[in-house]
């Protein structure tokens, strides 16, 4: 082998990417030639300098855990609603709610309300802060039982429904949606605006519906399908 | 495949492999916090798609999720693999580095100028120098994470080592 292979094929060499009988004719020339004898030094003088200097940063626990449970949720999601129901919600819960569906919703029926069902269109906007308005959303479901209701969010206000948006107490709002969303509460988000802002849609967290337009839908809502506005 | 085994699954071959994730998504995004979304999201992703992938070594399945997950948070297109001329030319002439005595036992500031210069390499560089360096991938592995040819990842990592060399150079001949 003449000092131009051995050249071409130094890097792989020291990569030990070379195949052993090209190794042996390259070692072989570098027993005789001094040139590339250094050449070859410097070359695995540089990969140890870079390679010590360098370190490997591990993922930190948070991370690690943080997976794991979206893991998780993103199984329950994949099931039949009977089975995520059950793994969502402990048992003495489901009972509570078995309880209070049989006890409370046909005495509020009859003598609270006409009309058999009560529908909310939430909309979150520019200004909204949407850890007060999930909690108001909360309370509102908890007080009006098979109450509807749509949250759809346009301009800033789409931010919390972005993969890892968290509220001020460090909480994942994706938590806060989840388990609104099993409790009936349907997520909208505004594509224009995401196009006009450049984000990119698989940001949006799997809990929330893309719909082209935020306002086009709360009107649609409101005209076509019975739906009260609100704005949170 | 059933939720389960999919999850089993998934746990086994694509999990271990999320330290290499997170320190790859470091260099590129140069910003741990940045990086730690990226890899949740291309977990995500990866687990979304985990039934198109078939294999039995997932590490460079996922590292290239990873990889194209940076770089649509940093909103560009990755490096293109063109097939580019394995070019002579740049490994005759060498590193002009030579190394010096204290290259045995390298100081803090040569550590700090190394790691700086390798994070100031343009991407096409760094994700190759950190791939063969840090995770120890082979010629064939880094090809298939940054969907390039061989010739191209070597040429990659022999530009790389050259602009390392000569930061290297600049700075011994400064002291």
């Amino acid at each position: 082998m003449d000092c131009t292979r051995t050249r071409q094929l130094l890097q792989a060499y020291v990569d030990h990417e070379l195949e052993v009988s090209p190794a042996l004719e390259l070692e072989e020339h570098l027993r005789r030639c001094d040139a590339c004898r250094a050449r070859y030094h410097t070359f695995r003088q540089l990969r140890a300098t870079v390679g010590a200097a360098i370190a490997f940063t591990p993922a930190p626990d948070a991370l690690r855990r943080r997976i794991a449970q979206r893991l998780h949720t993103q199984e329950i999601r994949a099931r039949p609603w009977w089975a995520r129901r059950a793994a969502l919600v402990a048992v003495p819960a489901v009972l509570a709610l078995v309880a209070a569906t049989l006890v409370l919703v046909p005495k509020s029926d009859d003598s609270l309300r006409g009309s058999p069902v009560e529908k909310i269109v939430y909309h979150i906007n520019e200004g909204t802060d949407p850890a007060t308005a999930l909690r108001n959303v909360a309370n509102h479901l908890q007080l009006t039982p098979g109450l509807k209701a749509v949250v759809v969010a346009h301009n800033k206000g789409v931010d919390f429904l972005l993969m890892g948006a968290r509220d001020d107490d460090g909480q994942l709002f994706e938590d806060q949606v989840a388990a609104l969303k099993a409790r009936g509460v349907d997520f909208r988000v505004c594509g224009n605006t995401l196009s006009r802002r450049h984000i990119d849609p698989t940001r949006v967290i799997p809990e929330a519906k893309l719909v082209p337009s935020g306002v086009a839908e709360i009107g649609r809502l409101q005209t076509k399908e019975g739906y009260a506005y609100m704005r949170l | 495949m059933t939720g389960d085994v999919k999850r089993r699954r998934f746990e086994r071959l694509i999990l271990p492999h999320l330290d290499a994730a997170y320190d790859l998504a470091r260099w590129l995004m140069r910003d741990g916090a940045a990086a730690q979304e990226v890899v949740q999201e291309a977990y995500l992703r990866a687990f979304r798609y985990f039934d198109s992938f078939h294999g039995d070594e997932g590490r460079a399945w996922v590292l290239a999720i990873v990889r194209n997950t940076c770089f649509s948070a940093l909103d560009r297109e990755p490096p293109a693999g063109r097939f580019e001329e394995f070019d002579e030319s740049l490994h005759c002439d060498g590193p002009e580095w030579v190394p010096g005595p204290e290259s045995a036992a390298m100081t803090h500031e040569t550590q700090t100028f190394v790691r700086d210069a390798v994070a100031a390499l343009p991407e096409e560089f760094r994700e190759t120098i950190v791939l063969r360096e840090l995770h120890g991938l082979s010629y064939r592995e880094i090809a298939a994470v940054t969907d390039a040819p061989i010739g191209t990842v070597m040429s990659r990592l022999a530009r790389g080592r050259g602009m390392l060399a000569k930061a290297l150079a600049s700075r011994a001949k400064k002291e």
